[in-house]
């Protein structure tokens, strides 16, 4: 195996200081992934359920696997969630998504951009990585996060969960704290 | 434990941990009557560092100009490729040797930083040459857990002679950079024997891409 995806979550109090760091390999890169892969590699569409939960499909297109994310946007890069539910390949979208805001058990979403590919020996590292802050007056324990992307169908734009992962120690972030997840592809030679 | 043991020791663990997505392959030689003369399957070690890289133009919606750096498979690099409707196209048509599936004469062990086969098959049927046929597709399919498709192409020999020592395979993909399409190296395998193929007969390459949740 010369190609693998893994996590690393890290939350901070709201001094800066570290109170946990999980870094573990990712086992959930989707079904959904692969059928947007598949739309570009043979430059056709294919069947896909997007995080809106209808089946609008994926053609080959330039906007797919967009998960650059502006502050705010809680519905395209890393996300995350209290779900626990099992991953399944079919999944398309969290179980229990933690949305944008300073309500009860919302975060504030960061912006993401997706760094540059670097090679180190015989690897080659595309790091993303997203910060989300707790502003809600209370604690929010995470139990899951994944990716979201833009995708297109033959006919309507949308999104699509291409990775989902349930973290194997759920995460306490206390109020004023952020959790941040990175998320590496890296393939060796 | 010495630092390269650590090191083998981090890489076994991280690869233990994230062997849900997998890519194989297996060659067929057969005559020309069909019949097999030679395969093998078995697991890729291959992708490289192009195929990070064009992700990454996907990913981070690299626009025009955002200084998106591909090395192409004729060895120039590409230093304004963006983002495109064409990143990973491999559905080659049939004498197109400029994407798709590859096959070459090179033993070369991967490297991260290859950029293209080490010593690639043209199309032809001159000595040496191969008939490139159509680079396709099985769709998605979805068994239990796992979600896979397969790509294939079958290189016929007419050039008059056996045609041997083939000892390496790969994809070319395409992309776009500066306006025009452009070519790279999804990834390459080198095989474990040398195949031979007799005139008249042919080889064909398929790739299984599974992921398995």
């Amino acid at each position: 195996m010369n190609r693998g995806l893994w996590y690393k979550v890290i939350v901070r109090d709201r001094d800066g200081k570290v109170l946990s760091c999980e870094n573990r390999g990712s086992r959930s890169m989707l079904g959904n992934w692969y059928r947007i892969l598949y739309a570009h590699m043979a430059s056709t569409s294919t069947s896909l359920v997007h995080t809106s939960g209808n089946s609008w499909g994926v053609i080959n297109f330039g906007d797919n696997w967009k998960f650059v994310a502006a502050a705010n946007e809680d519905y395209i890069g890393i996300v995350i969630g209290t779900g626990i539910a099992a991953v399944t390949i079919d999944d398309y979208k969290l179980d229990s998504q933690i949305m944008q805001g300073t309500g009860s058990g919302q975060m504030r979403h960061l912006a993401s951009t997706p760094g540059w590919p670097s090679v180190a020996g015989s690897s080659c590292d595309f790091l993303a990585s997203r910060t989300f802050l707790n502003n809600s007056g209370g604690p929010i324990t995470v139990r899951e996060s994944g990716i979201y992307c833009r995708v297109k169908g033959p006919t309507y734009y949308g999104y699509a969960c291409i990775v989902r992962d349930i973290l194997a120690t759920p995460q306490d972030v206390p109020d004023g704290g952020s959790i941040t997840i990175d998320y590496t592809l890296r393939i060796t030679a | 434990m010495t630092e390269e043991q650590d090191k083998r020791t981090e890489r076994t663990a991280i690869e233990a941990l994230s062997s849900e997505a997998r890519l194989s392959y297996k060659v067929e030689v057969t005559d020309k009557d069909g019949r097999v003369v030679q395969c093998e399957e078995g697991p890729s070690h291959s992708y490289v560092r192009q195929w990070n890289e064009i992700l990454h133009l996907q990913a981070a919606a690299i626009y025009i100009g955002g200084g998106g750096t591909v090395k192409m498979t004729d060895g120039s690099t590409e230093s304004n490729a963006y983002y495109s409707v064409r990143s990973f196209a491999s559905n080659a048509g049939i004498g197109v040797d400029r994407s798709g599936l590859r096959v070459g004469k090179d033993s070369t062990p991967v490297s991260i930083n290859d950029y293209a086969l080490g010593a690639p098959i043209a199309q032809g049927t001159g000595l040496d040459q191969l008939e490139h046929q159509l680079t396709y597709f099985t769709a998605p399919s979805v068994v239990g857990s796992t979600l896979s498709f397969t790509m294939q192409r079958s290189f016929v020999n007419h050039s008059g002679a056996a045609i041997s020592g083939i000892q390496e395979i790969g994809n070319y993909i395409e992309f776009t950079g500066s306006m025009l399409g452009r070519v790279a190296l999804g990834f390459r395998d080198v095989l474990v024997s040398s195949f031979s193929i007799p005139d008249g007969g042919a080889i064909t390459v398929t790739y299984t891409l599974k992921v398995i949740a």
